[in-house]
C-alpha cells in the first residue's frame, strides 16, 4: 500500500474492460494500472507488488491462469480476482485452488466487481494490521 | 419445453396423456400425431421465451452499468441466432414445407449480423443515398461522422438542421469501381507513398482523373431523386444545396479541419459535379500531407458526402461551448458575421465576438463588434458572391441578445447529448430561426482533468445530499439546477439543462428527456420505458431514490454521479471536468457494436397477423421471425386440433364463456366431459371442462368484476393524444388477432391468448402430488406505447410476486414461475391468472401514472381474496 492506498492491476485483452473499470476505480481512490497484454503485465508485476490483481483467463500468449500462478508465487498475499467470459466449473475450481480471492463471470455489473474489490480491500487492511 | 424441472414434469404429463389415449402409433395427415405436434408447439413456446429474455438482457447491457466485451456480444448473437433457427425448424416440423421462406429471411438477417460482427457493412445495407431523417449517430460508418452527428441533432434533440441526405460509403465504393478509378488512384498514391513523386504532383494527377470519371448511373439517379423529394416537400421552385465532405475519421481525434471541401449553393442540376469536386478534395496536396502527418493510411480514405439544403441566413457563425484555451472560465464563445458562415469558419473575415457565461441566462461578459464591410451571400443561380454591407449596418451586432441566449441553450443541449464540449456551426435565417449546420467535438488544449486523488477526496470537500441510494438506469455525471415535476404542467417550458426530479419514472417525461441534464425519481424500473429512453439519449438516470422530491429544492444546484450513486450539493467541478475528459463509454466500439447488432435483432415490425406484410419476406429482425413463428405455431395447432382434426384421440370445440372471448379447446386426455360432442361446430360449456387447472383459470377469467367496462377516466383525453394510431382499436373493442387456444388434459392446461395486442401464455400442471405441480405464465405486450406496457407489466409482476411467483421483468415482458405448492394453493393462483387476463385486457389504458400501478395491485389482490371463495361456492368446485 502506497500512502495507505490500495493498488490494483487490471489485465484483460479486451481494452473496454480496463477502459470501463479504471476511471471508476480511480474515482473511488484506488491506484490503478491497466494492461491488455499478459507479458507486459507480468513484467510490471515483477517490478512492483500490487495489492489486488484483476485478470481475465483467456488471452493470447501467456494465459491468465499462468499469469495468476506467477503472481501468487511472487506475492502470496496479493488478492487475485478472476474475470472471464468463458466461465466453467473447472476453470473456477482451478482458479480457487490457486488461491484466488473471487471469480466473476463476464458480463458483470460494475457494482458487483466493486463490492468484490471492497471485500478484498477489507481483508488486505485487516491482514496488514494484524 | 420449460427449462429443467418443469420441462420434465411436462413430459410426464404428456406421457401420461399418451398412455391414456393410447395414441402413440397414430398420426395425422401431416405425419405427426397431435401430441407430437403439440410437443413441438411447446418447444416453440419455450425457445420463444428464451430468445426474448436474451434480447432483453442484451438491451440492459447498454445502461453503462455492465462490463461486457465483444466476446459477450458474439456469443449472445450466436445464442439468439441458433434459438431462432431452432424455432424455424420446429415450425417446419409442425407444418412441413409451409414456411420455407423463413429460412431466407433468417439467412438475410443472420448474414447481416455476421457482417456487423466482422466489422463489415451488412450486405443487405447497400443504400447509396439515405435521407437525414433516417440517420442516427450509430450510422457513422455508413454516412460518415459529420452526417451522422448532424442528423442526430435534428432527429433526436428536436433542433433545426437543414433538409438533406447523405451519399453513403457504399456510394463512394461504387464510384471508385467506375472505370477502375480507385485502382488508378491507388497507383498514384502508391508512388507518392514511395516518394517517387511529391504530393503536389500526385494531387494534380488524381484530381483531374476523378473529375473526368462519370458517376455511376444509379447513383446519379438517386441523388436527383433525393433532391427532388426535398424540393417537393418544401414546395420551392428552385432549391440549392451545400455539398460537404463527411469522410471517415473526420471530426474524430483528428479534426481534418479545412482539409476537405464544402461547395456552397449548388443548384439541384449540378449536384453530381459538386459530389465529384468534394471527393476530389480528398486528394488535394495538403490533404495528402495532412494524412501522412497523422498516420492515416490511403486505404482508410472513405468519403461519404452530405447534401444539405442551403439556408439563406441573415447571419452565421461558430459557437464553442467552452473557451478552448481557458475552460475553467466557464464561458462560451460565439463568433458571427452577416450572410454565410464560410468566412467565419475559414477565419478570413472580420467577425463579431461574444463571450457569455455557460450558466443560464448566459450573461454576455465580453463583446467585440467589428466593422463588417462585406458579406458572402448566395448568388441567384448558384455559387456565392460578395456584397458590400451598408455603412449603417457595419457596426451593428450580427447577433441579438435573444439570439445569443437561444444559441447558448442550444449549444448546451448538443454538448449534453454528446457529453463533450462542442464546436458548432450555425445560421439564423431572415425569419430569425436558428439552424445547426455542423457540430463536432471541441478539443480543449489546456484542459486539466482532475487527478484520481482529487476525485477520491470529493466527499470530504463537498456536501453529500444523498449517497448509495436508488438504482442506476443510465450512468453518467450531471450538474445543474433541480426542476421538480409535480404535474404535467411542470413539463411545459422545461428549462434546458435542468435536472429533472420527480416521484415516478413516468413515460411522459420522455418528451423532455432530451433537454434534461439528468433525471432522478423516487420510483421507477431500470428495465422500463423511461430507462430505455434515458439510455438512448445517454441522460444519467437514477431511479428509486427515496423521498428525493422532498429532499431537493426547486432550482437548487446539484451534481449527480449516477454511477456511485451520489448526489452532491452545488457544482462539483472535479466531477464535471472528469465527465468531460473521460472517454464516453457509450461511444466505445463495443457499445456501438452492440447497438448495431441489436438493430437487426430487437425491433418488432411484424405485429398484426391480419396485415398484408405479416409474411416471412417482411421480417427485418430476428424478433420479427420469433413473432411470426409463434403466430403460425398457434395457428397450426388450432388448425390441426380443431378445424381439421385428424387425430381421433383428441377432442375439440369452442368454449362458450360469459365474456367476450373466443377460445378453442383441444383435449388431449380427460380434460373434457366424456359425453361431449366435439368437432368444428361443437360448443363447449364451462361446466363440461374437467381439466383441473383449466376450471380454475376459467373461474378467474369469467369473474365479472375483472371485465367491468367502467367509463374511461377523465384524464384520458390528454393522455390519448400522445398515443399511436393503433391504440384506438385496442380500447374500443379488444380485437382478437389470430386465435385463442387451450390444450388441456385432466391435470394440465396450456393456454395461448391474444387479446387486443397482448400475448399471454399459461402452462400449468396441477395434481394431488405437490411435487409435480407448476404454473408458468408469460405476458407480452403488443404495439402500443411502451411506457404503459411496461407499467402494466410491473403491475402484473407486483400482483404475482405477492402470490409467490418468481418474476422476471424485461420491459413489457413478464415471466412468472411457480412450483410445488399444494393443489389448493395452486388452484387459487391459477384463478388469479384468470383474473389477470380479464383485468389486463384493457388495463394499460388506465395505467396513466405510476400511482395506478399501486391502486390496481391492491384492487386485484382484494378481488382475489374476495372473489375466489365466493365464486367457488357458485360453481361448486368438485375436484375431479
Amino acid at each position: 500500500m502506497e500512502n495507505n492506498k490500495i493498488s490494483i492491476l487490471i489485465l484483460d485483452d479486451e481494452p473496454i474492460v480496463s477502459k470501463r473499470l479504471k476511471p471508476s476505480l480511480e474515482k473511488k481512490g484506488y491506484l490503478v494500472e491497466t494492461f491488455t497484454e499478459s507479458e507486459a503485465a507480468l513484467k510490471r508485476v515483477k517490478e512492483k507488488k500490487f495489492d489486488i490483481v484483476i485478470t481475465d483467463l483467456k488471452m493470447e500468449g501467456l494465459s491468465g491462469m499462468e499469469f495468476l500462478t506467477e503472481v501468487k508465487k511472487l506475492y502470496p498475499d496479493t488478492e487475485v480476482i478472476v474475470i472471464t467470459g468463458f466461465a466453467t466449473m473447472d476453470t473456477a475450481k482451478e482458479s480457487f485452488q490457486k488461491g484466488i480471492f473471487d471469480f466473476l463471470a463476464k458480463p458483470f455489473k460494475l457494482g458487483e466487481i466493486t463490492s468484490v474489490i471492497q471485500r478484498a480491500e477489507e481483508k488486505i487492511r485487516s491482514n496488514s494490521q494484524s | 419445453m420449460l427449462h429443467g424441472e418443469t420441462g420434465r414434469m411436462f413430459d410426464r404429463a404428456i406421457n401420461w396423456a399418451k398412455n391414456l389415449v393410447n395414441s402413440s402409433g397414430r398420426s395425422s395427415a401431416s405425419g405427426l400425431s397431435f401430441i407430437n405436434t403439440f410437443t413441438r408447439f411447446r418447444e416453440i413456446l419455450a425457445i420463444n421465451n428464451q430468445s426474448l429474455e436474451l434480447i432483453a438482457d442484451a438491451n440492459d447491457k447498454l445502461s453503462g452499468e455492465y462490463i461486457f466485451d465483444t466476446h459477450y456480444i458474439e456469443t449472445t448473437c450466436i445464442k439468439i441466432s441458433s434459438l431462432v433457427e431452432k424455432l424455424i425448424f420446429a415450425l417446419d416440423e409442425m407444418a412441413p414445407g409451409k414456411y420455407l421462406a423463413l429460412h431466407d429471411a433468417f439467412n438475410r438477417i443472420h448474414y447481416d449480423i455476421e457482417d456487423i460482427l466482422a466489422g463489415r457493412q451488412p450486405r443487405s445495407e447497400n443504400r447509396l443515398i439515405i435521407p437525414y431523417s433516417d440517420i442516427n449517430r450509430d450510422m457513422g460508418d455508413e454516412v460518415g461522422g459529420k452526417n451522422a452527428t448532424l442528423a442526430q441533432v435534428g432527429n433526436f434533440m428536436g433542433i433545426r438542421i437543414p433538409n438533406g441526405f447523405a451519399a453513403t460509403a457504399v456510394a463512394f465504393a461504387r464510384y471508385m469501381e467506375q472505370d477502375g478509378l480507385g485502382e488508378k488512384i491507388k497507383q498514384i498514391t502508391d508512388s507518392w507513398e514511395n516518394d517517387e513523386i511529391d504530393s503536389r504532383a500526385a494531387s494534380s494527377r488524381i484530381q483531374p482523373l476523378i473529375l473526368a470519371t462519370k458517376i455511376p448511373a444509379d447513383l446519379r439517379t438517386e441523388i436527383s431523386a433525393a433532391a427532388a423529394a426535398i424540393k417537393k416537400r418544401t414546395g420551392k421552385k428552385k432549391i440549392f444545396f451545400a455539398v460537404r465532405s463527411s469522410a471517415w475519421g473526420e471530426d474524430s481525434e483528428h479534426s481534418f479541419a479545412g482539409q476537405y471541401s464544402s461547395i456552397l449553393n449548388v443548384p439541384a442540376s449540378k449536384l453530381c459535379e459538386a459530389y465529384k469536386k468534394v471527393i476530389a478534395s480528398a486528394y488535394s496536396a495538403s490533404a495528402l500531407e495532412y494524412r501522412r502527418r497523422i498516420g492515416y493510411t490511403e486505404k482508410e480514405v472513405i468519403m461519404p458526402v452530405g447534401f444539405q439544403q442551403m439556408l439563406n441566413p441573415m447571419c452565421s457563425g461558430v459557437l464553442y461551448t467552452y473557451d478552448p484555451v481557458a475552460p475553467a472560465r466557464e464561458v462560451m464563445i460565439a463568433t458571427s458575421t452577416w450572410g454565410l458562415g464560410a468566412p467565419v469558419v475559414s477565419g478570413t473575415a472580420a467577425v463579431d465576438e461574444f463571450y457569455m457565461e455557460r450558466e443560464p441566462p448566459h450573461r454576455v461578459v465580453q463583446t467585440k463588434i467589428t466593422a463588417k464591410l462585406q458579406a458572402l451571400v448566395q448568388a441567384e443561380n448558384g455559387g456565392t458572391k460578395v456584397i458590400d454591407i451598408p455603412e449603417n449596418r457595419q457596426m451593428v451586432s450580427s447577433l441579438t441578445k435573444e439570439q445569443l441566449s437561444e444559441l447558448a441553450d442550444t449549444g448546451l443541449l448538443i454538448e449534453k447529448n454528446f457529453r463533450k464540449p462542442q464546436d458548432i456551426e450555425f445560421g439564423f435565417t431572415h425569419e430569425g430561426e436558428l439552424t445547426i449546420l455542423q457540430t463536432r467535438p471541441l478539443a480543449l488544449k489546456s484542459f486539466n482533468a482532475p487527478s484520481a486523488s482529487e476525485l477520491a477526496a470529493i466527499k470530504d470537500r463537498y456536501k453529500v445530499i444523498k449517497e448509495h441510494c436508488g438504482t442506476t438506469a443510465q450512468d453518467g455525471i450531471a450538474t445543474g439546477p433541480v426542476h421538480i415535476i409535480h404535474s404535467d404542467d411542470d413539463l411545459k417550458n422545461f428549462p434546458p439543462g435542468a435536472i429533472l426530479v420527480t416521484k415516478f419514472a413516468s413515460p411522459k417525461l420522455a418528451s423532455v428527456l432530451h433537454m434534461a441534464a439528468a433525471v432522478i425519481t423516487e420510483v421507477g424500473s431500470v428495465t422500463g420505458h423511461l430507462a430505455t429512453v434515458a439510455r438512448e439519449y445517454r441522460v444519467p438516470a437514477l431511479f428509486n431514490c427515496e423521498n428525493i422530491t422532498t429532499i431537493l429544492k426547486e432550482r437548487q444546484e446539484i451534481t449527480l454521479d449516477a454511477e456511485e450513486p451520489a448526489i452532491y450539493e452545488g457544482v462539483v467541478k472535479e466531477l464535471k471536468y472528469y465527465a468531460l475528459s473521460e472517454e464516453e463509454i457509450g461511444e466505445t466500439y463495443e457499445y456501438r457494436l452492440l447497438r448495431r447488432v441489436l438493430k437487426k435483432i430487437e425491433p418488432l415490425n411484424l405485429v398484426d397477423p391480419t396485415e398484408k406484410n405479416f409474411r416471412p419476406e417482411a421480417c427485418q429482425t430476428l424478433h420479427d421471425i420469433i413473432r411470426f413463428v409463434h403466430e403460425k405455431a398457434v395457428q397450426t395447432i388450432v388448425d390441426q386440433g380443431y378445424y381439421h382434426p385428424h387425430d381421433p384421440d383428441t377432442a375439440a370445440g369452442k368454449l362458450k364463456l360469459g365474456v367476450p372471448m373466443d377460445l378453442v379447446v383441444i383435449d388431449i386426455g380427460g380434460g373434457l366431459a366424456e359425453d361431449i360432442e366435439t368437432g368444428k361446430k361443437a360448443i363447449i360449456k364451462p361446466e363440461q371442462i374437467r381439466s383441473v387447472p383449466m376450471k380454475a383459470l376459467i373461474q378467474g377469467i369469467t369473474n365479472p368484476k375483472a371485465w367491468t367496462n367502467e367509463p374511461v377516466p377523465v384524464d384520458m383525453g390528454s393522455f390519448m393524444s400522445s398515443l399511436t394510431r393503433t391504440f384506438s382499436a385496442e380500447i374500443t373493442s379488444p380485437r382478437e388477432l389470430g386465435q385463442n387456444l387451450a390444450v388441456i388434459s385432466l391435470e394440465y392446461a396450456n393456454v395461448s391468448l391474444r387479446l387486443g395486442y397482448h400475448f399471454t401464455m399459461i402452462d400449468t400442471y396441477i395434481s394431488d402430488n405437490m411435487n409435480d405441480n407448476y404454473a408458468y405464465f408469460r405476458f407480452f405486450g403488443g404495439v402500443t406505447d411502451d411506457a404503459r406496457r411496461a407499467r402494466r407489466a410491473r403491475f402484473i409482476g407486483a400482483v404475482l410476486s405477492h402470490y409467490d411467483f418468481r418474476i422476471d421483468l424485461h420491459g413489457d415482458l413478464v415471466v412468472a414461475r411457480l412450483k410445488k405448492l399444494d393443489k389448493e394453493a395452486m388452484l387459487k393462483r391459477v384463478y388469479l391468472l384468470g383474473l389477470l387476463i380479464g383485468v389486463t385486457r384493457q388495463l394499460d389504458v388506465r395505467m396513466v401514472n405510476e400511482q395506478r400501478v399501486k391502486e390496481y395491485t391492491q384492487n386485484l389482490i382484494e378481488l382475489l381474496e374476495d372473489g375466489y371463495g365466493k365464486q367457488q361456492n357458485q360453481h361448486t368446485y368438485t375436484g375431479r
